[in-house]
């Protein structure tokens, strides 16, 4: 909806409440550059190239929601905060606590289109009056998630690849280093080791534990414990 | 064409039967009905929106926005004729013992130890709008559990009878499947059947499980040693039509696509969204079969049954109806339609809360008991090597080994699915494998998590745990239980219209429990031979049991619904102890039926709607016999003189 409203792609310095405002309602939609810085400082923290990004077509309702969930200059200042740290990936631990989840926060609406639920924490830092709770932007930007890219897959739902596509082995995952020089070619990526996909287990608090029920929304299921958890059942 | 008409317009026909409910047992008696020349009224309470194209795609719009991704989602929440979700039920932080595990919101007043945990829709096409789509045949064994094992109900039919009903209904449904294997297992008994389609291919995933596990022995703890092999599911989908389908006396089969978009949807593409919409039609939905009713058939959408009336004699003479003009608000009238015969083709817990309110067809006591489900486990674990999740309809095939056997007395029987959606019913993945592996969310205490990645190592990492997830939906079998049950009370819990409110008991006795904790067992052993990596966990989090949670001995387990509501208009011989005769006709009322999963005496370990859809169309030709007997002309003799004399 908002690629189409054309006149806001254009600079403009007007308040809404201009009266030349070419909606009545419309909200403050981000401009065309600050759309682009968006999405330069978005490689970082989601490990996908800025074509990819952009190819999404979910840009700038991204950054939309994204100031209206944190606050406009609040949202600029996480962004400055970005721009210093990349290097060319951002180490979470430089971030200030709440500057790590609002990281967090937008990875995590490019990767399936929602805004999540935040740390009580840094919701509570942030002081808005907006709600702690995931939503799903807009039914598009369900079907751009980057998530199932991950893992060579179609989001649920949309873009099938056709009958009997799920008997084929499916292509393997990239490693790191593959996906380092397809965000920042030329850039010798630091201080990671490539591992073999599916040596190691990854550890339990990075994987998803149960959802306790089901009206329990992704951003807040707890992470898993110890693998084969079988053994506390006993 | 599907002609749908206003509840007020639907009053004003004559009908010689009005069906209450436009899912699958109530459109293939209508389909039915009509194609013998008989005017049919069907009154269904939900909307009707998704009967046209765009309709339909903006059922899809609303499945794309839903953050909690239920079988419900793609359904609009509707004041008038509210449904049951799954989204309904909270956990609760345990404060003392023998306190009930769950906070029970929505539709469903709920007083049982346990939760059901099962929804269903009400709208056109009912829950076969949100079904899977699987329809594997019930066993020999599975209709006569008490006499073979000592647990639940006998059914006063057995498979045989069934059988043609069976294959009628796999036409009806189109059904792809392999008929061969179906065979090896003893559910499929005619030599030469032949499905209407082709098997949908068995995903990469069922191929990995079939290297790694086909010819193991698994035992589980009760002793039942089986040697296990991946075996496909016939589905309700469309695949490659088999030329050697025969039905009456044509041969072939020319598949049926989407409804209101010709020439689209005869092959599944891979979605992987049956549940809860199948984006292009491919999988079978009772909006096929109203499709192709003709103008006999009246369809009334918005249109609420809320009670069925008495005559003088046993006969019932009318159905009571409300209707509405927006799902927003409740707002009605009333109507009500004469006619000659009454079909309760609601969902179970609907039919039985119809009949309670009507004070209809209860001379046993038994209206509203025997609620059954198939209580289901998950296991989820990470393979050795990427599966590819995620992918193809939700299951393809699975484990049906445990099914059958003389085991069966002494713990509930399941079938293992084998799931082709990773860990999405267990943990919500992949969405909450992105938190997860961000650390985002914050820590128990609210504060903002130190570990966590971003950039290419998170991707890295997605891909790496995503694509070995593997899941294990193991279906228990639950016997028809009298304490199970569904209730109204009127004067305390109504709907918003004013309708009451089912009212739900329900448990998992030892029997059903075993078969849990069997269960759990076995998957764990699976997992060992797949060289997986467990990661099912059933024990309470931070303090708060997971939904559907109970302890067997020192095992934590848990278990989902299923959404095979049944058995609450129990089938039987006896009128003193069942609801409905084997044509699913009241014992108490000669031209009342109740007909759908309520009748079901057992479930078996099949999905229900197959069986379901064979006993609806058992029940049509009796429902065709009925009308016809009632409309045979008074027989006029001519005088016994006269006749003697034509004689000569």
């Amino acid at each position: 909806m908002f690629g189409k409203e054309v006149s806001y792609l254009s600079d403009t310095t007007q308040s809404p409440e201009a009266e030349d405002a070419p909606l009545l309602d419309s909200p403050p939609v981000p401009d065309r550059g600050a759309t682009l810085r968006f999405v330069t400082l978005s490689v970082p923290l989601t490990g996908f190239a800025e074509f990819d990004l952009h190819a999404t077509g979910m840009a700038q309702l991204y950054l939309y929601t994204a100031q209206r969930q944190v606050g406009e200059t609040r949202f600029d200042a996480f962004l400055d905060t970005v721009e210093k740290e990349s290097n060319p990936w951002v180490d979470p631990l430089a971030l200030t606590s709440t500057d790590r989840e609002i990281a967090r926060a937008v990875t995590y609406l490019w990767y399936t289109g929602a805004w999540p639920r935040l740390a009580v924490a840094a919701h509570a830092d942030l002081r808005r009056e907006v709600p702690n709770a995931e939503f799903v932007v807009a039914p598009s930007a369900y079907t751009e998630g980057l998530v199932w890219r991950t893992f060579n897959g179609h989001p649920m739902g949309a873009k099938p690849p056709g009958y009997g596509t799920w008997a084929i082995e499916p292509a393997s995952t990239p490693s790191f280093s593959a996906i380092a020089s397809e965000c920042a070619p030329g850039e010798e990526p630091m201080g990671q080791q490539d591992e073999e996909a599916g040596a190691v287990d990854p550890a339990p608090h990075l994987l998803p534990g149960p959802r306790v029920s089901r009206d329990i929304p992704p951003s807040a299921v707890p992470t898993a414990h110890a693998a084969n958890a079988g053994g506390s059942n006993e | 064409m599907t002609l749908t008409t206003t509840g007020a317009e639907a009053a004003r026909g004559h009908y010689d039967a009005v069906i209450v409910g436009a899912g699958w047992a109530g459109s293939l008696i209508a389909k039915n009905l009509d194609a013998r020349g008989w005017r049919v009224l069907v009154l269904e309470a939900g909307e009707g929106e998704t009967q046209t194209w765009s309709g339909y795609l903006d059922s899809l719009e609303t499945f794309h926005s839903a953050v909690a991704k239920v079988p419900n989602s793609a359904y609009r929440h509707n004041r008038a004729a509210p449904s049951p979700d799954v989204l309904d039920l909270s956990p609760k932080q345990l404060s003392a013992q023998d306190e009930r595990e769950y906070i029970a919101n929505g539709y469903f007043v709920q007083n049982g130890p346990l939760p059901y945990g099962s929804d269903y829709i009400r709208a056109l096409g009912g829950a076969g709008m949100h079904w899977l789509g699987a329809v594997p045949r019930m066993h020999a064994e599975d209709f006569a559990t008490h006499e073979n094992f000592g647990y639940g109900r006998d059914w006063p039919i057995d498979a045989s009878v069934l059988e043609p009903y069976y294959a009628e209904a796999e036409h009806q449904l189109g059904v792809s499947g392999d008929a061969a294997e179906q065979r090896d297992l003893g559910v499929v008994t005619d030599r030469d059947y032949v499905y209407p389609m082709h098997q949908i291919p068995p995903s990469h995933i069922d191929n990995h499980c079939r290297e790694k596990v086909d010819g193991a022995t698994i035992t589980d703890p009760m002793g039942a040693e089986r040697t296990l092999h991946v075996t496909g599911l016939p589905q309700a989908r469309n695949s490659t039509p088999n030329p050697n389908h025969h039905h009456n006396t044509t041969h072939g089969y020319q598949p049926k696509g989407a409804v209101g978009l010709p020439n689209y949807g005869e092959r599944c593409v891979g979605n992987a969204s049956c549940v809860p919409i199948c984006p292009v039609q491919a999988k079978s939905s009772p909006q096929r079969l109203q499709d192709d009713f003709s103008d006999r058939v009246t369809l009334a959408t918005r249109s609420v049954a809320t009670r069925v009336l008495r005559g003088h004699d046993d006969r019932v003479r009318a159905v009571e109806y409300r209707s509405y003009g927006d799902p927003a608000s409740p707002v009605s009238e009333p109507h009500t339609v004469r006619t000659d015969i009454v079909v309760l083709a609601g969902h179970a817990i609907e039919n039985a809360r119809l009949l309670l309110f009507s004070e209809l067809a209860n001379s046993s006591g038994h209206v509203g008991r025997n609620l059954m489900d198939h209580p289901t486990t998950l296991a989820w674990a990470l393979a050795d090597s990427q599966v590819g999740p995620f992918r193809g309809p939700g299951h393809t095939s699975g484990w049906e080994e445990f099914r059958f056997g003389r085991e069966r007395a002494s713990r509930a029987p399941f079938r293992i699915e084998i799931s082709n959606w990773g860990w999405q019913w267990s943990t919500g993945a992949p969405m909450s494998n992105v938190a997860a592996a961000l650390g985002l969310g914050g820590d128990a205490d609210g504060s903002v998590r130190d570990s966590g990645h971003l950039g290419p190592e998170l991707r890295r990492l997605l891909g790496d745990s995503i694509s070995r997830q593997l899941q294990l939906q193991i279906a228990i079998e639950q016997w028809a239980d009298p304490q199970n049950r569904v209730t109204i009370d009127p004067s305390r819990y109504r709907d918003a219209m004013g309708n009451p409110r089912p009212i739900i008991t329900y448990d998992l006795d030892d029997h059903v429990r075993d078969g849990v904790f069997a269960a759990y067992h076995v998957s764990e052993r699976i997992f060992g031979e797949l060289g997986a990596t467990s990661y099912t966990h059933h024990a309470p989090i931070n303090g708060a049991p997971r939904i559907g949670h109970f302890r067997r001995g020192d095992t934590d387990l848990t278990y989902s619904g299923a959404g095979h509501g049944a058995g609450t208009h129990i089938m039987g011989t006896d009128p003193g102890d069942s609801v409905v005769d084997s044509f699913q006709r009241t014992h108490d009322h000669p031209n009342l039926y109740a007909v759908g999963c309520g009748s079901m005496p057992s479930v078996g370990t099949s999905n229900p709607t197959l069986t379901m859809a064979a006993l609806a169309l058992r029940s049509a030709e009796r429902i065709h016999r009925d009308l016809v007997e009632l409309s045979q002309p008074a027989v006029v003799r001519p005088r016994p003189a006269e006749d003697a004399k034509e004689m000569v």
